[in-house]
């Protein structure tokens, strides 16, 4: 939701695996080291193919899979990333295959990131499953501007991804899940509900997860006169505008490109009944 | 074949009266309007590339899902999504750097409107040439594509063909019976030179909703899972007529290119494999070349049709 031209312009890099973790449940945290990585403003994909990794590239599964920066580790040379993901199906089950010294291959930084909250002012940071991923780097970086509250969801404790690195940034960590084993009982966008009736307005509202819980903060955000900034997903073949293969609907009629004019939309913009 | 390893090579190749630096070009609909690469490399490196194909007004595409993947391969049913023909020479010509070559690809759903986007790119001085692409439903004859029925592409042929004196390729479908009868209809009605393959249409389902995967329910196929089929097909079209071909299907790497360079191919177009590469069509273009030095292979037109069938 920034000006693209400010944005660092996407690489291809065959990318070296320096770990690559189970962290409970299907969690996995994946260390890529990445020559050339500009960095990522919060919110920005990689296409990382599953396919092509270890010596020999492979054309099954053909496509790249989309996966947040969950952060830049600065220090490093050649720069790392983190991505933490789940594994879904084919293509992330061949991720969690990978070791220390294989290659993927990185295509990024993609995508259009969050708007930063106003100086100052509160950010709502609302969260689930994999959405998770997308809102470290925003968190932190908006912890640096003002207070931040982040609200993560799961079906259980052990789905919950990166607890432990949101509560470092010194952010309050506000937790759900589904079967009660941790925190709040029910979704997490109870506990965005309870939030906005109890603080003091003007928070900047953020939400990524499945598409039902972005829909239904979209919704309390609306019911308040708010807006609220959502971090779609789709299925994705290139990740940089060329297949339209991203389409979803605008509330205004026309088209959007995940990929180009996204992830990042503000919620009243997306035509949420027209979702895949 | 050839001999000992040369130290240059000459790459250079005449697709239809297309003068190209190299054999590669992009396939249309897999590399935007080329600006969306410019970050990966030089475009000016590559043959040339095919822009998404146009209408004569812009337009939407189909609702979503429009892509799935399938085994070695993908499912795409976009729709007709395209920015239109005026766009396309105020907006996108002029964002690509001048040593680009530039083939435009028109679809249209009649005869009428695909010789007026022509004439429309016709003199466009950086439109090096023109790609007709047949594998769009014909609206009169209930759906089925112009390239399907051969009556109906000689007239889609003879009426783009009146249109322009540009370069003209006509794009096949591979959903017919005999692709030689289709390329001997292209020849006959003046095409400069024949493209294919264009996807292969197909289905997928998912067995929970039991749903087609696409909104469209039927995409068309495009990867390494069509490339035998693809290949099969430039092979047999380039002993049927005299007139140049661009081989396209499932290209990947230069090994595949190479493939239908010798079946008869003059150039090739490298699709899907942008998706996952954007830099897919500057490595095939690099490994085609270092292939001919070290086979000796001084001209890489000579590699055209170099295919050996033994005696049965
Ligand atoms: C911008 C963006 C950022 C993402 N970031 C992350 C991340 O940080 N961590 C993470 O774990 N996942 C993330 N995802 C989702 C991730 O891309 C999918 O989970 C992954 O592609 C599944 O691949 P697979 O081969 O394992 O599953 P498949 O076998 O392809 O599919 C398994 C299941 O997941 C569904 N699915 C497949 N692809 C997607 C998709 N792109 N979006 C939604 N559902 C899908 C399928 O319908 C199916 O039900 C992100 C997606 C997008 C668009
Ligand atoms: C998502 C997608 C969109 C496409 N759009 C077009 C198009 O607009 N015009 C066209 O002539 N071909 C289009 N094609 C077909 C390709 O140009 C190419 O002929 C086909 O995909 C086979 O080559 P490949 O296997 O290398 O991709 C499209 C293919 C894909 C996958
Ligand atoms: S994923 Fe290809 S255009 Fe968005």
């Amino acid at each position: 939701m920034k000006e693209s031209a400010q944005l660092a312009l996407p690489l291809r890099v065959d990318a070296e695996v320096r770990e690559n973790r189970a962290e409970g449940g299907s969690n996995f945290r994946l260390r890529l080291a990445v020559a050339g990585w500009p960095g990522a403003e919060p919110g920005r994909f990689v296409m990382l193919s599953p396919g092509a990794r270890g010596a020999a590239l492979r054309f099954d599964p053909l496509l790249p899979r989309p996966m947040a920066v969950y952060r830049t580790l600065g220090v490093a040379a050649p720069p790392e990333i983190e991505v933490l993901y789940k594994v879904a199906g084919r293509g992330t089950r061949l991720l969690a295959e990978t070791h220390a010294g294989d290659r993927v291959r990185v295509v990024g930084p993609l995508g259009v990131p969050f708007a930063m909250p106003v100086a100052g002012r509160r950010a709502l940071l609302v969260g689930g499953g994999t959405g998770i991923a997308s809102l470290y780097e925003l968190a932190a970086r908006a912890a640096q501007r003002g207070p931040v509250v982040v609200m993560l969801g799961a079906r259980s404790e052990a789905e919950l991804m990166g607890c432990d690195d949101f509560a470092a940034l010194g952010v309050e960590l506000r937790i759900a899940t589904e079967d009660g084993s941790r925190g709040h009982r029910g979704r997490v966008t109870e506990l965005l509900e309870a939030a906005l009736d109890a603080g003091a307005g003007g928070e900047a509202i953020y939400a990524c997860g499945p598409t039902p819980m972005m829909r239904r903060a979209a919704e309390i955000a609306a019911l308040r006169g708010r807006s609220c900034q959502v971090s779609l997903e789709n299925r994705m073949a290139c990740g940089f505008g060329v297949c339209l293969g991203c389409a979803v609907p605008r509330a205004d009629g026309s088209i959007a490109l995940v990929c180009r004019d996204g992830p990042v939309f503000e919620a009243g913009q997306v035509a949420w009944a027209g979702l895949p | 074949m050839g001999g000992p390893a040369v130290s240059t090579v000459d790459t250079r190749v005449k697709l239809g009266g297309i003068a190209l630096r190299n054999p590669v070009l992009t396939a249309s609909g897999t590399f935007g309007y080329g600006a969306e690469f410019a970050p990966f490399f030089d475009l000016a490196r590559i043959g040339g590339i095919v822009a998404k194909s146009i209408t004569l007004e812009p337009r939407q595409g189909n609702r979503p899902p429009r892509i799935a993947e399938t085994p070695a391969g993908m499912l795409n049913a976009i729709g007709l999504e395209n920015v239109g023909v005026d766009a396309f020479i105020t907006e996108k010509l002029p964002a690509l750097a001048a040593g680009v070559v530039v083939v435009a690809s028109v679809f249209e759903t009649e005869i009428d409107r695909y010789a007026e986007v022509c004439k429309r790119l016709s003199g466009v001085p950086r439109v090096a040439g023109l790609e007709i692409n047949a594998s769009c439903p014909h609206v009169k004859s209930g759906g089925i594509e112009f390239g399907q029925r051969a009556e109906v592409l000689a007239q889609l042929v003879r009426a783009t063909r009146r249109a322009t004196s540009a370069p003209l390729l006509v794009k096949l479908s591979p959903n017919v019976t005999d692709i030689r009868e289709m390329a001997r209809v292209c020849e006959g009605e003046g095409a400069d030179g024949l493209s294919l393959v264009n996807t292969l249409q197909a289905l997928d389902i998912d067995i929970e909703t039991r749903r087609p995967v696409l909104s469209n329910v039927l995409g068309g196929l495009s990867g390494p899972a069509i490339r035998p089929v693809a290949l099969r097909m430039v092979w047999q079209a380039s002993q049927a007529v005299r007139i140049p071909i661009c081989g396209i299907g499932g290209i990947m790497n230069a090994e595949d290119a190479i493939k239908f360079l010798i079946c008869g191919a003059t150039a090739v177009q490298v699709g899907t494999a942008n998706y996952l590469n954007p830099l897919a069509a500057l490595e095939v273009a690099e490994g085609i070349e270092a292939h001919a030095r070290r086979h000796g292979v001084a001209r890489v037109a000579d590699l055209v049709g170099t295919i050996e069938v033994p005696a049965r």
